[in-house]
């Protein structure tokens, strides 16, 4: 039988840990979340040498403090899970903070090695690194790798194998504080080993010191004597060096980081194009940055709505043409066709959207994070996002959020804290997708005029202004701020965001579609049933008295919950007429509350599942719930104050 | 103002001007408690501890974030952020 090892990627953001995880589990992997968490989870597998193989890329992140949902998912996982060797992806380009990361990781005990990424990148920027010397100062094995080529991955996975083979005795060479601080983890690491604490010790004990809360409390349980002596031995370092604990030794960590990158780093002759520094200059312009920003977004948008338009009426004709003929043949108009061509329409709507709206949006995102110009727009658009709480991140998101909401819940991810994505989710559920802006320029677009169309659409920008920034408010927990790295501009892996595409893509497809189906045959049972009649009857209430709309089209909202559009193309269907301008009871008041109630009444299904997915099925039913009872409200109010007026 | 003037001056690191640079002398405290995102033992872990050199690179308009090169690595930190950070000028840059 194999054997099994198990291995964990580490490093900081942008390193290179998705490429090598690509590249060792290839198509065996899988995408979800961590447990409760709206944080991605990677695994993945592969055979090397009679092993077997698993691999888990955990979440870029700068250090071991819990100060992000990320730091404590790769904190717990490696002291927890204890992976039978960490990779430590290391970029070459940016050593000195890698290296501060790398200490961190070595205090944590596990067999190690180190890949030492991005030479070709670093070479460009004048620096060579010194391997022999890296491994005779840090004791780890050293590879260096450029993983977007796949070099150095078959001596990166025998030296794995080696270092498994050897087991637990290849911890490398920590660092050692000054003698006033290491004595002190001396004692209590002594103190820990003698009550045989789960924990790594010297990690602990340096946590500890660190003020780390997290780890006292789980200290604590086991013996609350150690935290109070770790709180006196805390405090005597800092009566003697005169500055804080935890500032002291994470200055020496980062001293010891910035020696050992002076040490191994060799200056080359500099063959750097200055284009990659020509580009951040532009890209991050106070006029220029914009203005390429700006067009760049309108290029995407536009090939993406006319193609995607395109395609999707095309895939529509194809589906209906085809297969509606073959299923009324095939069960004539009994109720079990009825029902399973319910079903059907739910499929083709679904395909119908993810092929052409879903997919490109996932392919464009996953693209620009890869380049690094996200990046660039959350620098950009800080100021602006930071009125509704979010950092400049959650720009592009809600950006994608106009295509189609789906994409822009999943890109929620690239946020921070949980806070934030939560509040971005929310927000983004509310921007006018694709659907919603043919519904708005069909409706009342065709039938009052360009600029009340115009006016809708600026009143829900300012909705989400509002809703933003009241989410903001209630949620609790502190705003961020913005504090991130800013990489060198590269040339996106196409292989790599090919892969990272289709796989998320197909982690929402699994949660989507069921969903789609069963909430599609279920409307078709209800009319089949009979019993479409009855429901509006019960929906009148709402529907007439409160927003002053014919009884019928309670059922249009009905069904778009399945698709937003279906809400304007039944209308026609159900008035018999193209022309709705000419129905009675349906004036231009009555367009309008229509319109803004279709906006905003629920998160079609297919957001619902993107929620689902990622905040749980507790906070996507509460967002949906919100927003239906608001959008009624809102319909009511705005029936009453324009009957008032006009 | 003399060049005596413009050396060991101590200011946020939000008010470098492109290109200058500074040494970084302390954090102040954020309004947040303890050890969240943002707070000064955060910022520390980015690589900014007292005596690091900093060097200011672009900021953007409408107060918004700043970009500074630090251990050999870019960063962008929010406005907020940069205030906080107390830097002395260094002295080359008069
Ligand atoms: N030139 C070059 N680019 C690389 C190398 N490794 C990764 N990249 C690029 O660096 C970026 C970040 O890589 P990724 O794997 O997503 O980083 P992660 O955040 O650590 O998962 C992507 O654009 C990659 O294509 C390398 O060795 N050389
Ligand atoms: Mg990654």
């Amino acid at each position: 039988m194999d054997k099994i090892i198990r291995v964990a990627l580490a490093g900081n953001t942008n390193v290179g840990k998705s490429v090598i995880f690509n590249y060792l589990t290839g198509l065996h992997q899988h995408i979800g979340n961590w447990p409760g968490k709206t944080v991605e989870k990677a695994e993945g597998t592969l055979h090397f040498k009679g092993y077997n193989i698993d691999v888990i890329d955990l979440p870029g992140v700068y250090s071991l403090s819990p100060y992000s949902l990320e730091e404590q998912i790769t904190r717990n996982y490696i002291v927890h899970e204890k992976p039978d060797v960490l990779i430590n992806v290391v970029d070459a380009s940016v050593l000195e903070r890698n290296l501060y990361f790398t200490l961190q990781l070595m205090e944590l005990g596990r067999p190690m090695i180190i890949a030492l990424n991005q030479i070709d990148i670093a070479r460009k920027k004048g620096i060579d690194i010194d391997v022999e010397k890296m491994e005779k100062i840090l004791g780890i094995p050293v590879i260096p790798t450029i993983a977007t080529k796949g070099v150095g991955i078959f001596q990166l996975l025998e030296k794995l194998i080696d270092t498994y083979r050897r087991g637990a005795t290849n911890r490398g060479n920590y660092i050692k504080f000054r003698k006033i601080i290491e004595d002190r983890i001396e004692k209590l690491v002594n103190m820990l080993e003698s009550r045989g604490f789960h924990y790594p010790a010297r990690y602990a004990a340096i946590k500890l010191l660190e003020g780390d809360e997290e780890i006292e409390n789980e200290i604590k349980k086991l013996d609350v004597e150690i935290v109070n002596v770790a709180k006196k031995l805390a405090g005597e370092i800092e009566k003697i060096t005169g500055r804080p604990c935890h500032e002291v030794i994470i200055s020496e960590r980062y001293e010891a980081a910035s020696k050992i990158a002076s040490e191994v780093e060799r200056p080359v002759f500099s063959t750097r194009p200055k284009l990659t520094d020509r580009l951040h200059e532009v890209t991050t312009h106070r006029v220029w940055g914009y203005i390429t920003m700006i067009s760049l977004l309108v290029l995407i948008f536009y090939s993406v709505f006319s193609l995607g338009g395109y395609f999707s009426e095309l895939l529509n004709i194809l589906f209906y043409n085809s297969l509606e003929i073959f299923f009324l043949k095939l069960f004539e108009s009994g109720i079990i066709g009825k029902l399973l061509w319910g079903s059907a329409e739910g499929v083709i709507a679904a395909l119908t959207v993810a092929l052409p709206y879903i997919l490109p949006l996932y392919f464009i995102l996953y693209l620009l994070e890869d380049s690094g110009y996200i990046s660039r727009v959350a620098f950009l658009m800080d100021t602006a996002m930071h009125k509704m709480g979010l950092h400049g991140k959650a720009f592009i998101p809600l950006l994608l959020g106009f295509g189609c909401n789906v994409p822009a819940c999943i890109g929620c991810r690239i946020l921070e804290t949980e806070r934030e994505r939560l509040i971005a989710v929310f927000v983004v559920t509310l921007v006018p997708c694709a659907a919603e802006t043919v519904i708005i320029l069909s409706l009342v677009g065709k039938y009052l005029g360009f600029q009340w169309a115009l006016l809708l659409y600026l009143f829900n920008l300012l909705i989400i202004l509002i809703l933003g920034r009241f989410a903001f408010k209630i949620l609790p927990g502190e705003p961020t701020a913005l504090i991130m790295e800013m990489h060198e501009y590269r040339v996106p892996h196409l292989k790599t965001v090919l892969k990272q595409t289709w796989f998320r893509f197909y982690e929402f497809i699994k949660i989507a579609f069921p969903l789609i189906i069963l909430g599609s045959t279920l409307i078709k049972a209800i009319e089949a049933f009979g019993l479409l009649q009855p429901l509006s009857i019960m929906f009148s209430p709402i529907i007439v008295d409160w927003l002053g709309l014919p009884m019928i089209t309670g059922i249009t909202l009905l069904f778009g919950i399945l698709r937003k559009e279906l809400t304007v193309i039944l209308l026609s269907t159900l008035f018999g007429t193209t022309n709705l301008i000419e129905v009675p009871g349906f004036g231009p008041i009555n367009m309008i509350v229509f319109t803004v109630v279709a906006m905003f009444y629920i998160p079609c299904i297919s957001t619902i599942a993107a929620l689902v997915k990622e905040i749980g099925w507790k906070k996507a039913l509460m967002i949906s719930l919100f927003e239906l009872l608001f959008a009624i409200g809102l319909g009511g109010i705005i029936y009453r104050v324009l009957t008032l007026f006009i | 103002m003399s060049i005596g003037e413009a050396s060991k001056r101590r200011v946020p690191l939000s008010a470098l001007r492109e290109g200058e640079s500074g040494t970084v002398i302390s954090i102040l405290k954020g309004p947040g408690r303890g050890r969240r995102h943002g707070s000064a033992r955060c910022i520390m872990e980015m690589g900014l501890t007292p005596g690091t050199k900093v060097v200011m690179i672009s900021s953007a308009p409408f107060h918004g974030p700043v970009v500074i090169d630090v251990r050999g690595s870019r960063l962008a930190i929010g406005r907020g952020i940069a205030e906080r950070i107390i830097v002395e000028i260094d002295e080359k840059n008069g």
